[in-house]
């Protein structure tokens, strides 16, 4: 977690307390770029520009709200716009077009992480990145409306349909590639 | 009214996020049948790991901490840039310039006429530093 005096100097104007907030935080920024776009190259760029805006917009942050929460939203924003910018952000997929394996009725344990990785690359990128900003980063339905410009109950039927499909991805063993290339409203 | 299991299923994706809830008809549907009980299992397991998912962090690219630093630098310091993408937009037509072949020519004329104008400037310079030795005589 990010120390609160240190967010207070670099809003102050410390360059070099943002330095060392960019140095602290750096690989949680590049993490969630590199699993909202899917390509590391376009990661560090949208990483980059994420901390463009955090320098440009922390002197209007406020200290009551986490530091964390407001520098994933930031780099959610960063990775929309690619995305959008790559022109595959927005599409119409229904579920009746995408062929998905007869989930299995086992009981589960925690799922592996390499595995869970491959499901959620297998999903359309407006599923995936609503699922990872709420179940992974843990913002909420409207935080992620907000910064996608949709309304709040977009978000959710987004991620029920994301959790239905990771569910059926996972209970299926799918073999999955690269990211997901279609996208959902 | 007796609850289907369909209708169950429809509503685990939300409901495997919720704490213990008040007995409903959802609850005791759940109770009895060991299929949706499956499932919410698997939803919930499946939650956990999501949130698992946060502690795993991907290793940049070497050198991506300077690189980020720097162009940080370049976006907030004199001179700045607006965003990435208009610094990436300078360098590439930086570097489409330097490629293009009517820059080549440019360069190429520029510097025949800088050698030209030096040759110039020489010979005219022997010729008066001799006609002042000779006048000198």
């Amino acid at each position: 977690m990010v120390e609160r005096d240190l967010v207070a100097s670099a809003k102050a104007g410390d360059k070099a307390a943002f330095e060392e907030l960019v140095s602290q935080t750096h690989r949680r920024v590049y993490t969630l770029a590199y699993r909202l776009v899917g390509d590391r190259a376009e990661a560090e760029d949208v990483a980059q520009e994420a901390y463009l805006r955090m320098f440009r917009g922390l002197a209007g942050f406020r200290e009551e709200a986490r530091f964390e929460t407001w520098m994933y939203r930031i780099v959610a924003n960063c990775a929309v716009s690619a995305l959008r910018r790559r022109g595959r952000f927005g599409d119409v997929v229904s579920d009746e077009d995408l062929d998905l394996p007869a989930p299995e009725q086992t009981e589960q344990q925690t799922v592996d992480s390499d595995e869970l990785t491959r499901a959620l690359a297998e999903l359309p990128e407006g599923q995936r990145v609503v699922v990872i900003l709420k179940d992974v980063y843990g913002l909420s339905c409207r935080e992620i409306g907000d910064e996608l410009g949709v309304e709040e109950g977009a978000v959710k039927v987004r991620l029920h349909r994301a959790r239905k499909r990771l569910a059926d991805l996972i209970a299926g063993g799918s073999d999955t590639g690269g990211p997901g290339h279609e996208g959902e409203v | 009214m007796r609850v289907r299991c369909e209708d169950v299923q429809e509503l685990l994706p939300e409901y495997a996020e919720w704490g213990p809830r008040p007995a409903g008809d959802v609850e005791r549907h759940l109770a009895s049948c060991q299929e949706c009980n499956a499932r919410l299992t698997s939803l919930r397991s499946l939650l956990r790991s999501l949130e698992g998912l946060r502690a795993v962090e991907v290793d940049p690219e070497p050198g991506f901490l300077e690189r980020t630093l720097q162009a940080v630098q370049a976006g907030t310091g004199p001179g700045r840039v607006v965003s990435i993408a208009e610094l990436r937009e300078a360098r590439t037509r930086l570097t489409s310039m330097v490629r293009d072949p009517r820059t080549g020519y440019a360069v190429a004329s520029l510097t025949g006429a800088a050698v030209g104008a030096t040759a110039i400037a020489l010979l005219w310079w022997r010729i008066a530093r001799r006609a002042m030795t000779h006048g000198a005589m």
